[in-house]
This record gives structure tokens, sequence and C-alpha cells, in this order.
């Protein structure tokens, strides 16, 4: 009960998330240096429906090697140097996937013959695909254009529900998870295809349920504390306490299914498709998770605690103990019910007021009639 | 109010089961998208200025195409201006791309019918014959000439007969396309007078040749399939195949379907089925037929049969006799057609009046042994994946966990009702990308228990009743599964109006599972665990994961408030 374990699994920690937000902030801005140092020198490794291009994919049979796949380019007038050549999967999934610039049908249909051939199964065990370089620039802009207008609409959407700060907030920490997702995979080398991008979709809006389930948390504080001075640094720690075990629970139940698809899927099963799906998946999972709780809430934290209101208050963060009482005298319990359990040390201050003005500093200013 | 929470309860249950089993009596099931079966997909784009109605026309064209090679279930999806045309399954990939990725043009070609170097061997197949009443069977009409370079001479004449379609020598079963058998016959007259000849009269393809030439016969199996049907360069002699099962023997184009105003229609004329097309005005209209018209009328050398052949991609749809040198206007074309086969004519003419052509950006093929590999695997191990999450669920939160069961499974029925039902309606395929989406969204349908389960738990700690704060907490739950649900649902819409391809795919099943979280969680969810928390084998026990904040004295807090709860209400 008194282990780190029991205190998180009933949602007691006292973490102090605000205090330590310039670790998540130092983290991150030295990732986001890294990510733009490596689009600069090493790039992005596109797939072909980004760039255009032809790619074959046929099994490793019968004696059907990454030279003798060369050479067919080759007989075909296709400069091999150009062609991307991989092997994926493995075992009896094995295959050669060749890429390389457009070319024309008949060519693409007599190297797909000729890699049958070569590997002695029939022609439509080797799959084509094509995408001619224009068609691969439209892709990426209309995916561009889509992104820009959901981060839009969300920011607007968030404004509405909840307030144009926690907008701002929500939207850099999704910024964020995309910069870093496309860093990983820069600095890595892993090709971005139209999976890719879908599964980067997918963890942005989970990143985004995960931060609108935090800020959901702080906006019911902000209205429950908001008869009494308490320091908005000290309404998001208890939030974010609060609700730790939900993010961490949630963030383990998407990652198990994603695990899953990596480990056994690809791994296992040899499943390439699925490995582009569940690699770029674990990535986003992993910054979403990281972002909701070290980016967006601190960020939140900072653009409102300048607010009138509050800007008094800086500074002031009620820790360990403290918190706890604030949690609990700030939690919808009525005030019969905590006299009632009040052999509870802190119990006993009923009004949440007391409880919080006893953990300050200094004696708390006269509070005026007029105010809410 | 526990009846009426009892009564959600049974209600989302037995709608659920009833789609389920709606699906299943109806023979609905999800279709597999090309990623999972193999099979071929080619993306087309317009090019250059289109009109959206020919668009339609044409993706209706490329439907029909496809329907005509046999695939088992073609997706052909309009997105924005770009036709995706999936082909799941089909063993001849090649052909079928080329197929569809044809340009859909249609050409006008005067029938030469016969070359003219072997006029004698066809006058001689076509002398003396009667027209067997009732014997419908089709002719191969002779086709001699020099193919594409002009050096060798190809003789075809051909010929047969009667009754049965089987009994057809080589040369014509070799043709590929005679699936239908019709007659050839058709006419066209101006629209002034109203068609009066009888089909199979005056037209030499049509005749039935009821003998002979063995020479025809001989040479026609040596000419390649291949060189009938791909030669259909307008400005060049071509040997085309007919929809009616002939060989039509064409002189270079003359026209294109532009020709025709956009006005094309079948109509019942004297009790028939004809086709009625307004001509453009000027040199690129009527003048252009009526100088293609003249010559066949006056059997011209460059027309000697007087039959027009109207060429869509390289296939005689038909080749009507001209029945006057001079059409003002409008043209009527009648045959022996049926209502569907009159229909389909007027939908091609149409179509030629305002042809769309099309750029194929992407083309892909997928093997199907790589389909089925990936199937299994994202099935399997999106097994694995939700099992996991529900145990790791059962030693969270205990007897809750029950709920989570349930609704996943109430999840799970009505998406896949939605999906069986949107595959056989609209072509929705189930693709790799979508499978994935569904297993990740496991994780999304979890979130919304958590966070209701946590408030739960919250407020249990806080000393409440499980009983008093099951539906309090699901109402505050409930606003910040809205609110997050809203997001995801926002984003979906997003990418499903302004991407193409498989991000669209994937935008649909988000949306999809979105939904469905909404749903189970307001009508399956709540009522579970409201009647839940009022029954027995929930309360007083730590059946849920919840070890109630300690006292001094030991006592549950849970135990002692609970009894004060029924008290404070």
């Amino acid at each position: 009960m008194s282990s780190r374990w029991g205190r998180l699994y009933n949602g007691e920690t006292t973490i102090d998330f605000v205090g330590r937000r310039w670790w998540g902030f130092i983290a991150s801005g030295t990732l986001v240096l890294v990510t733009l140092f490596s689009l600069l020198f090493q790039g992005l490794n596109l797939g072909i429906d980004f760039e255009g291009g032809v790619a074959w994919e046929a099994p490793v049979k019968n004696g059907l090697t990454i030279e003798s796949a060369t050479a067919i380019l080759e007989d075909n007038n296709i400069e091999s140097r150009n062609a991307k050549v991989q092997t994926l999967g493995s075992g009896a999934g094995e295959r050669i996937r060749l890429q390389v610039d457009d070319q024309t049908a008949e060519v693409r249909s007599a190297v797909q013959k000729s890699l049958a051939d070569a590997a002695k199964v029939e022609v439509g065990e080797v799959s084509v695909s094509s995408v001619s370089s224009s068609w691969g620039r439209s892709i990426t802009i209309k995916a561009i254009r889509a992104l820009l207008v959901f981060f839009l609409l969300v920011s607007l959407y968030i404004a509405w529900r909840f307030e144009w700060k926690m907008a701002i907030a929500a939207i850099m920490a999704m910024v964020h998870d995309v910069v870093i997702s496309v860093g990983v995979y820069s600095l890595l080398g892993f090709e971005v295809t139209p999976s890719t991008v879908i599964a980067f979709l997918t963890i942005l809006g989970f990143s985004l349920y995960d931060t609108i389930v935090v800020f959901d948390k702080v906006h019911d504080n902000t209205s429950r504390f908001s008869a009494s001075r308490v320091s908005y640094e000290d309404i998001v720690n208890v939030s974010m306490n609060q609700v730790l075990m939900r993010s961490l629970n949630t963030s383990l139940a998407a990652v198990l299914p994603v695990l899953s698809l990596l480990i056994l899927g690809s791994g296992v099963f040899g499943a390439v498709a699925l490995q582009e799906f569940a690699l770029a998946l674990f990535v986003g999972l992993l910054t979403g998770a990281y972002s909701s709780i070290f980016i967006a809430t601190p960020l939140l934290s900072i653009l409102k605690s300048r607010e009138p209101k509050f800007r008094s208050l800086i500074g002031q963060r009620s820790l360990k103990a403290d918190m706890t009482t604030l949690m609990q005298t700030g939690s919808s319990v009525s005030r019969k019910q905590s006299a009632r359990s009040g052999a509870d040390a802190t119990g006993a201050k009923a009004n949440p007021v007391d409880a919080v003005t006893a953990v300050l500093s200094h004696p708390p200013r006269p509070r005026k009639k007029t105010r809410r | 109010m526990r009846r009426k929470l009892l009564f959600t309860l049974i209600a989302t249950v037995f709608v659920s089961m009833a789609l389920v089993g709606g699906n299943l009596i109806a023979g609905n099931k999800p279709s597999l998208g090309l990623d999972l079966q193999g099979g071929a997909s080619v993306t087309l784009e317009p090019k250059g200025d289109f009109d959206t109605a020919a668009l339609d026309v044409a993706v209706e064209i490329i439907r029909a195409r496809v329907d005509s090679i046999g695939v088992a279930e073609p997706e052909i999806i309009r997105q924005g201006s770009t036709v995706v045309i999936n082909l799941p399954g089909v063993k001849d990939q090649e052909r079928a791309l080329e197929i569809v990725g044809r340009t859909g043009e249609v050409l006008l070609r005067p029938v030469l019918q016969s070359g003219m170097r072997n006029t004698d061997e066809t006058t001689t197949t076509i002398a003396g014959q009667t027209t067997l009443p009732g014997a419908t069977s089709s002719t191969v009409a002779g086709a001699t000439t020099t193919v594409a370079g002009a050096t060798t001479t190809v003789a075809g004449a051909t010929t047969t007969v009667a009754a049965s379609t089987t009994s057809q020598p080589a040369s014509s079963g070799g043709l590929g396309s005679s699936r239908r058998p019709m007659s050839a016959a058709t006419t066209t007259t101006p629209t002034t007078s109203p068609a009066t000849s009888a089909p199979s009269t005056t037209v030499g393809s049509g005749e039935v040749g009821a003998t002979t030439t063995t020479v025809a016969v001989a040479v026609s199996p040596s000419v390649p399939q291949q060189d009938i049907s791909m030669t259909n360069e307008p400005s060049k002699q071509a040997i085309l195949e007919g929809r009616d099962g002939l060989v039509y023997f064409t002189g270079p184009s003359q026209a294109d379907g532009q020709v025709f105003a956009n006005d094309a229609a079948a109509q019942i004329n004297s009790g028939s089925w004809v086709v009625a097309v307004g001509l453009r005005g000027g040199a690129t209209g009527e003048d252009k037929w009526n100088a293609l018209a003249a010559q066949c009328f006056q059997k011209a050398a460059t027309c000697p049969t007087g039959q027009i052949a109207i060429v869509l991609d390289g296939v005689v749809i038909s080749a009507p006799v001209v029945q006057t040198a001079n059409f003002s206007g409008s043209v009527q074309i009648s045959g022996d057609f049926k209502e569907a086969e009159a229909k389909d004519l007027a939908k091609i003419l149409e179509f030629g009046a305002v042809p769309v052509r099309f750029d194929s950006p992407t083309a892909q093929t997928v093997s199907a042994t790589l389909g089925k590999d990936s199937l299994n695997a994202a099935l399997i191990s999106g097994l694995v994946g939700v099992l996991l999450v529900l145990l790791f669920l059962f030693f969270y939160y205990r007897r809750l966990a029950v709920v989570v069961l349930g609704g996943l499974a109430i999840s799970g029925m009505l998406q896949w009702s939605a999906i069986s039902w949107l595959s056989q309606r609209n072509g929705l395929a189930l693709s790799l990308s979508g499978i994935t989406g569904i297993i990740v969204s496991v994780g999304v349908t979890v979130d919304s228990y958590v966070v209701f389960f946590e408030k739960l738990k919250d407020d249990v700690l806080g000393g409440k009743t499980l009983k008093n704060s099951a539906s309090r907490s699901f109402d505050s739950a409930w606003r910040t599964i809205v609110a997050a649900d809203t997001v995801s649902l926002i984003g979906a819409v997003v990418l499903w109006f302004l991407t193409v391809g498989s991000v669209r795919g994937f935008a649909f099943f988000l949306g999809l599972s979105t939904l469905c979280d909404i749903i189970v969680a307001y009508f399956f969810t709540r009522p579970t665990v409201i009647l839940m928390s009022r029954s027995k084998w929930m309360n007083g026990a730590k059946m849920f994961g919840v070890r109630a904040r300690r006292t001094d004295g030991g006592n549950d807090l849970l135990a002692e408030s609970s009894t004060e709860g029924v008290v404070a209400r």
C-alpha cells in the first residue's frame, strides 16, 4: 500500500510534474535539434508512393538471388546501380524487392515475367507497383494539407470546448509528436510509406485523446479550486497525478496490440506490410504518451499561470504530502463525509480553502466578499 | 430507472445480434481488399479538361468492361476526380490492367469487310446464300488484309454456321469475345425516315454464311489473336473483333465519337429499340459524319460494305449499314436491339461525344500468397494483442473487465455488420490498413473504459458508494469521452475528404470505430455498469480493484459509507 506501485495503483502519487518541466523541454528540444540536423543531412527515406517509381517484389525461391534479380534489371536496360534492392521477411516468406524510377508498362511486365521465371513461380506471384512521380507529389501535398486542416479544426474545437490556451498547448504537443517521429524515421532510415502516414495519423488522434483527457481534468479542477487561491501549477500537478494511472493504463492498452503486431505479426510471421504499420505506431505511441505528459500540460501551465488570477501565485507548489492533501480536499468529497472519516491526518480540515492555506508559506490575503 | 436501463441494455445487445444475424442471413460478409487477397489495382486520373457527367459515364463503362472479364468482386471507386479500380483475385493481371487502362475512345471506321485482293473468294462465299430462317448463329465475316506494314497478306474469310455456337471452327472460337452471338445487322438511317430495313438483309456480315471456302478456314487460325485485337491505330487499317462475335476488317478512322452531340438516347420506334443521337453542327460534326456516310452509302472503295463500325477501345460495338448519303442533324441506329443493347450503345455514343482520357498514375499488383500471409499475420497477432489487453484489464479492474469484454464484443459485432453491409452495398473492402486501424482502435475503445473506471475508482476512493458514484462518474467520463471522440471524428472526416487511396480507407475505419465507441459507451457500458453497481456481485468487495483509503480503525471506508449514501439520498 505504501509502496510506490501501491500509490500509483490508487492514484496517490505526488509527482511534481510542473517543477520538472524543464527536463521535458530540454529533452524534447534536443530531440528536435537532432531531427533538424538529420533531416538536413540525411533526409527522409521516402517510399515509391511519394517519390514515384516502380517496385517489384518476388519470392526468394529456386535460386533467385539479389545478383540474378539485378541482372534481370540490367537485361531490361535499367541501371541497377540506381535501384534500391532489399530483402524482406525471412524463411518461406522471404522476398526480394527491387525499386527503380518510372518505367513503361512494357518494361514493368517484362521484368515481372523475368523475375517470375527466375523464381519459377507464376507471374501473379510477383507483385508490381508503379506510381508516377507527379502522383506521388500530389499525394504528399494532399496529406500535408489534410494534416493542416486537421490541426486547424482541432484547435478550433478545443478552443471552443475548453479554451484557446489549451488548444495551443495541444497543437504544440502534436507538432512535437510529428517532428520527433519524423526524426526517428530520418535518423534510422526507415522507409516512409502511406502506411507510415496512416499510422502517424492514428497516433496523433490517440495522443490528442490523451491530452484532452488530461486537459479535461485540469478544466474540472480549475473550476473546483476557483474559490481558493491555488496556483495553476498546483492544479496541473494535481490533475496530472490524478490521471497518471489512466494515462499509463491507456498507453499500455494501446501498446500491447501494437507490440503484438510488431513482434508476432512482422517478426514471427514475417508480414512486411504489418511491420510498416506497427513500427510507426510504436514510435508514435511512445512520443504521444510522452508529449501529453511532458509537453502539453507543462506548456499549458506556463501559458495559464501568467494570467492575472494566477500570476501572484507563480512558483507556489504544494509538494508530497501537501499535494495529497490538496488532492483529497479538492476532490468532490462532501464536507460531512470527510469529517466523518476525520481520523485521517489532514482530513479534519474539511474546508478546502483551509486545507490549501495550511500549506502556504505565508498568511493568506484576506478574501474580498465580492470574489467568486 | 432500473427498468429503463435494463431495457436499453437488452435492446442494445438484441440490436447488435440482429444486425449480425441479418447480415449472415443476407450472406453479406466483409470483402477483403487487394492487399489481403492479392490482385491488381489501378488509379485513373482524367487528363486535361473533362466533364463530370462524362466521368460518370466513363466509370460505368469501365465497370462494364471489368464485369465482362469476370472479376469476382471488382471495386471501382470514384474519389474526387480520380477513379480507383481494384480487381481482387485477378489471375491475368496484365490483361485486366490493360483493359481497364484503355482510353475509352470512340472511333468511327468504314467497314471494308473483306480485303480488296481477295474479293473473289469473299464474293463466292457470300454469293448464292440464303438466309436460314431461325438460324441465328454468327458468321465470321471475311477479313483479309495487310496487317500493319502492308507486306503480309492474310486471308480471312471464314464461315460457319448454324445452329450451335459450339460447332464454330477454331478460327472464330479463338477470337475470344464471341460470348453473345447476335445479329450484326444494324442500320443507320436519318431519323426522318423511320427504320425500314429489316435486319440482316443487305449486310454481308449479317448473313449466315452457310458454307465453304476452305481457303479461308485454313488461313484464319494463323492470324494471331493479338494482331486482331490490338491494332486500333486510328490512322491505319485494322482487324477488330466485334462485340457480336464477328471480326471486322476496317479502314482508317475517319471520325471519332465527337461528331455526336451529347444526347444519345435509346427509344422505341415502331415497336423496336433504336438509338437516336444528334450530330454536332459544322465541320467537326455533321460534315465529318456525312463525308463518311456518303462513302459508305455509295459503297465506295473505302467503304465497300456500306457499314460504319462504331469502335470503342478497339472493339466494334455496332456496325450499322448506312441508309442515306446525307444526314441532317441526327442519326438513328436501328437493328435487332434488345433494350439493354440499345441503352448500352446510347451510353457509348454519349461517352464518345465527351471523351475522358485517363492517365494511370499508379498501378499495382499484389500476389495472392503475400496477401494471405499478411491477413493471417494481422488476424493472429491482432487477436493475441486484444487478449493481452483483456488480461491486463482483468488484472487491473477485476470484475469490471467483464464490461470491457462485453463492450468489445458489441463493438465488434457493430463494426462487422457495418463493414459487411457496406462491402455488399458500396463495394467497401477491408484492407490491411483497415484491419490495423481496427486493432489499434481497441486501444482507443479501452481508453474510454479506463477514463470511466478511473473516475469511478476516484469517487469510491473518495468515500462514495459504488452505487451512487456509478451514474455520476459516467456523466463526467461521458463528457471526456465525447470530447476526445469528437477530435477523432474530426480527424476521420478531414482525412476522408482531403486524401485519396489507402489513407482514405483508413479514415473510414477510424470514423467507424470511433462511432462504435460512442454508441457502446452510452448504450452498453453505461447501463451495464450502473446495473452491476447495484448488484451484490460487485458491491462490498474489491471486485474492481479498488482498495478504499483506510481509516485509522482499519474500517473499510467503502463498507462504512455505503450505508450513509443511502441516507444521504
